[in-house]
């Protein structure tokens, strides 16, 4: 038994032992097993680990990856500010990165003078490369010792001038700035941009959300100008302005058919590079903003209202040319042309009488409807927030206010009222109003209808006959088929004091080309001409504002589609016996 | 050896994670090369498309309107053309040729809606180079070979029961088999049979062709009577052109080509012609 007993212990030890050799062994197989799974699972994590990188990075740059063309190159090159073009696409307003004159006092440490020369000898020196800089103004800023702007705009050539001073302290840091590469071209039309980023005055003012509209950034704004036209124009009212002394001077282009402005001119002009000159006299609008009395043009509106209403209905019929007495006033002509005249006669001649006493005939009512339906009594109808409001008569018209709207007074308008009537006068009887965006001809307005295409054509055959045989024959471009009307009114004293000063006289020529189809209004408008040599002592539109359109129209016509040709015009042979030659006002 | 298998496994896989991570590291490395290189390009691009704004914006400044109205005022003094410098097509162009003088040879009309005087005209049989015998009887395969201006005059002629120019050019016999070498066989006989057959008439009509747009060389053939007359005739018609006299020029070759069998009848053609421009 005993020998046996130990047996099972040994059976036992041994099956023990062998029992926990063999537990070892499973829990050694068990442990290594998990320690190869828990390894495969790390590789397993690793490779998914490395898949996943992979894949995402494959995703990221497959799918996420930025376009070339709206990332980082294209950040770089939409401007802070969309551009505004010609109708040709000149740019006519930039996002530039410019030079200004920066004045850094610590540039040399802050310790010690912030001037390697005395503050005066560098203002001295300044206002020599800037005359337009004031010395003491330029003194206080450098003695002050603050760090502040000296000038906005720098070009490259004073750059170097300043940078020759040898002054540390005159920083010269580019800056995004508004560029008008034309200078003082359109200076109206654009407007400019202050120092805080806002455009005022003109188009910078009323596009100024689409302008800084982060959608449309590298889309630039297309207007209707046409730089060229607009250069003649300003140049040629720059030279006659100068050469009669005159105040100022508005011009306008306009389409006929579209209501496109192609040029818009108001000088004296300013430079809209010159932001901190602009707050002066010279933003005046004279084409849009300022009223005035226009005057003998306004005699052909009188003259189609009354074709229209069936007051005229004979160009030969004669109407007394003898000064009018009408409620104590005397409506009386420049001079004398007879005792009688007819209606191609009245406009060749500009007789205040005979279109005061068609006016009369035509009754207020009439007249005025006329003039509401071409937009004479509201605001003209342009994108510029520079728009002055007629001076209106209100109510029914009285006949002597009939009589004075017939030729032109008592009713105060802007330049491009008038060139809006003109352009519907001429154009087949539709107004339409005045755009400074382009226009697809397609796609123009509408507009409204004002006169008959008969009247229109009638009207097209007086004012070319004016220029043929009357007032306006300085503006007689040969080949372009000129024709129009000339004006000259008496300026009325500021609050409606009367026509004191007989020299102060607004002249104004208002014309369309070529006549036999017209394409183009062309308004000029000079204010307060002087008589003198070059004018043969005259101060009438027939010696100032008519010359200036007989120039600019040669010069814009080809460049605006009308080619010249001394073959062609309107057939005004059924009016030309009706004339006997003269001079008008 | 169990142990070192399995650890050599498992020091596959770690090789191959490794590589797998170096792989997956060139890849990112290399796509940020190239990233870094996009962008590179890029900031160059905006770097010239900067400096060719900045360049245009110069030139634009430069030469305002103002600025050139100022060099013009001082340098140019260029005026505004006026209406008698624009010419609306070729014909007043043509306006602009010399007048032709008296003795001058007879110009030659080159276009014309009535093609009567043409159709109208009996042309002598042509001959052919190769067989000596009159052509025309055998075929008209050669339609390429002519030359579409004859084509259309072809029909009225046609009407009219004549043999006209281009039924005569079109029945060179040739023996080439393809139709394009066919023309050009045509073509080429015809050119080689101009100097042959009446050197002296061609020449004359050369001359005149030339004289048209040159008055110098106009009295050279004054010596011909019948020509004479035309010129004079036709000497107040300013409606010639010097494009025209290089038209003309090059439809008197083609009329010496057809005329050359007899000199007389084209100088008869001329003669008709100016009494038509007339």
């Amino acid at each position: 038994m005993n020998a046996t007993r130990p047996q099972p212990v040994l059976s036992n030890a041994i099956s023990t032992a062998s029992a926990t050799g063999r537990l070892h062994f499973a829990n050694l197989r068990q442990r290594s097993l998990l320690t190869a799974k828990l390894r495969l699972v790390w590789v397993v994590v690793g490779f998914a680990f490395f898949a996943l990188t992979a894949f995402v990075r494959i995703a990221q740059l497959g799918l996420g990856a930025q376009n070339p063309a709206e990332g980082a190159a294209g950040d770089g090159l939409a401007p802070p500010r969309a551009e505004i073009t010609d109708r040709n696409g000149v740019p006519l307003a930039r996002a530039f990165p410019a030079y200004s004159l920066w004045f850094d006092p610590k540039a040399l440490g802050s310790k010690g003078l912030p001037l390697v020369k005395t503050p005066e000898e560098v203002a001295r020196a300044l206002v020599q490369i800037f005359p337009s800089e004031d010395y003491d103004d330029l003194l206080a800023r450098l003695k002050a010792g603050k760090g502040t702007y000296l000038r906005r705009r720098v070009l490259p050539e004073e750059a170097n001038k300043v940078f020759a001073l040898g002054e540390p302290a005159l920083e010269f840091p580019r800056e995004i700035q508004r560029f008008y590469p034309q200078g003082t071209l359109a200076a109206h039309v654009l407007g400019f941009v202050d120092a805080d980023g806002k455009g005022k005055l003109g188009m910078e003012a009323y596009l100024n959300a689409r302008l800084t509209d982060k959608a449309h950034l590298s889309e630039p704004v297309a207007l209707s100008i046409d730089s060229r036209a607009q250069g003649a124009m300003e140049d040629e009212l720059a030279h006659e302005m100068l050469l009669t002394h005159a105040k100022g001077a508005a011009g306008i282009v306009l389409d006929v058919d579209t209501g496109e402005v192609i040029a818009l001119a108001s000088l004296p002009s300013f430079d809209p590079n010159r932001s901190d000159l602009a707050d002066n006299d010279h933003v005046k609008n004279r084409a849009t903003n300022e009223v005035y009395e226009l005057g003998s043009t306004f005699k052909p509106f009188t003259i189609a209202s009354a074709i229209e209403a069936g007051v005229v209905t004979d160009m030969a019929v004669r109407y007394p040319a003898t000064p009018l007495k009408v409620d104590g006033y005397t409506i009386h002509d420049h001079e004398s042309y007879g005792a009688t005249l007819n209606v191609p006669e009245t406009l060749i001649h500009s007789s205040n009488i005979v279109a005061a006493e068609i006016a009369d005939k035509l009754g207020g009512q009439r007249l005025r409807d006329t003039m509401i339906a071409l937009g004479m009594n509201q605001r003209a109808n342009i994108e510029l927030p520079a728009k002055g409001f007629p001076i209106w008569p209100r109510g029914d018209w009285p006949r002597l206010r009939t009589m004075t709207v017939g030729f032109g007074h008592g009713l105060a308008v802007t330049p491009l009222h008038l060139a809006q009537g003109y352009a519907a006068l001429v154009n087949g009887g539709i107004w339409r109003p005045a755009t400074l965006f382009k226009v697809d001809p397609a796609h123009a307005s509408a507009g409204r209808r004002v006169f008959q295409a008969s009247t229109s054509a009638r009207i097209r055959q007086l004012l070319r006959l004016i220029v043929v045989d009357g007032t306006g024959r300085s503006a007689n471009a040969p080949g372009y088929r000129v024709g129009g009307k000339t004006g000259t009114a008496e300026k009325a004293g500021s609050n409606g004091s009367g026509y004191k000063n007989k020299h102060a006289v607004i002249a104004t020529f208002a014309a369309a080309f070529p006549m036999d189809k017209p394409r183009y209004v062309v308004i000029a408008m000079l204010d307060e001409p002087q008589a003198n040599q070059s004018t043969s002592g005259q101060r009438t539109a027939a010696w100032n504002a008519a010359p200036v359109v007989g120039r600019v129209v040669p010069r814009i016509g080809p460049l605006l589609g009308v080619v010249p040709d001394g073959r062609r015009d309107v057939d005004v042979s059924d009016l030309t016996p009706l004339v006997a030659n003269g001079e008008g006002e | 050896m169990f142990m070192t298998a399995r650890r050599l496994r498992s020091m596959g896989w770690i090789a191959t994670l490794v590589v797998c991570a170096a792989l997956v590291m060139v890849l990112a490395f290399r796509v940020n090369a190239l990233r870094s290189q996009v962008h590179q390009s890029q900031a160059r691009i905006i770097a010239l498309r900067q400096e060719t704004m900045y360049l245009e914006t110069e030139f634009e400044t430069r030469a305002n309107q103002q600025q050139l109205k100022a060099w013009n005022d001082v340098e140019f003094g260029y005026v505004a053309p006026t209406s008698a410098q624009y010419l609306d097509n070729e014909r007043q162009l043509a306006a602009y040729a010399k007048p032709i003088e008296p003795d001058a040879p007879a110009p030659i009309r080159v276009a014309s809606a009535d093609d009567s005087v043409v159709a109208a005209a009996v042309f002598p049989a042509m001959v052919s180079p190769m067989t000596g015998k009159p052509t025309g009887a055998a075929d008209d395969s050669a339609p390429a070979a002519r030359p579409t201006h004859e084509a259309a005059d072809a029909p009225a002629a046609r009407s009219a029961g004549l043999a006209t120019l281009s039924d005569r050019l079109g029945t060179v016999p040739h023996a080439a088999t393809g139709t394009h070498k066919a023309g050009k066989d045509a073509k080429s006989k015809l050119a080689k049979a101009k100097p042959v057959k009446d050197k002296a008439s061609k020449d004359k009509l050369a001359k005149g062709g030339k004289a048209s747009g040159d008055q110098a060389s106009g009295g050279k053939a004054s010596g011909d009577k019948a020509r004479h007359a035309v010129a004079t005739r036709t000497a107040p018609s300013h409606d010639r052109s010097a494009s025209g006299a290089r038209l003309a020029g090059a439809d008197t070759h083609r009329r010496a080509g057809v005329g050359h069998a007899s000199g007389s009848p084209l100088i008869k053609l001329a003669l008709k012609d100016a009494k038509t421009v007339k």
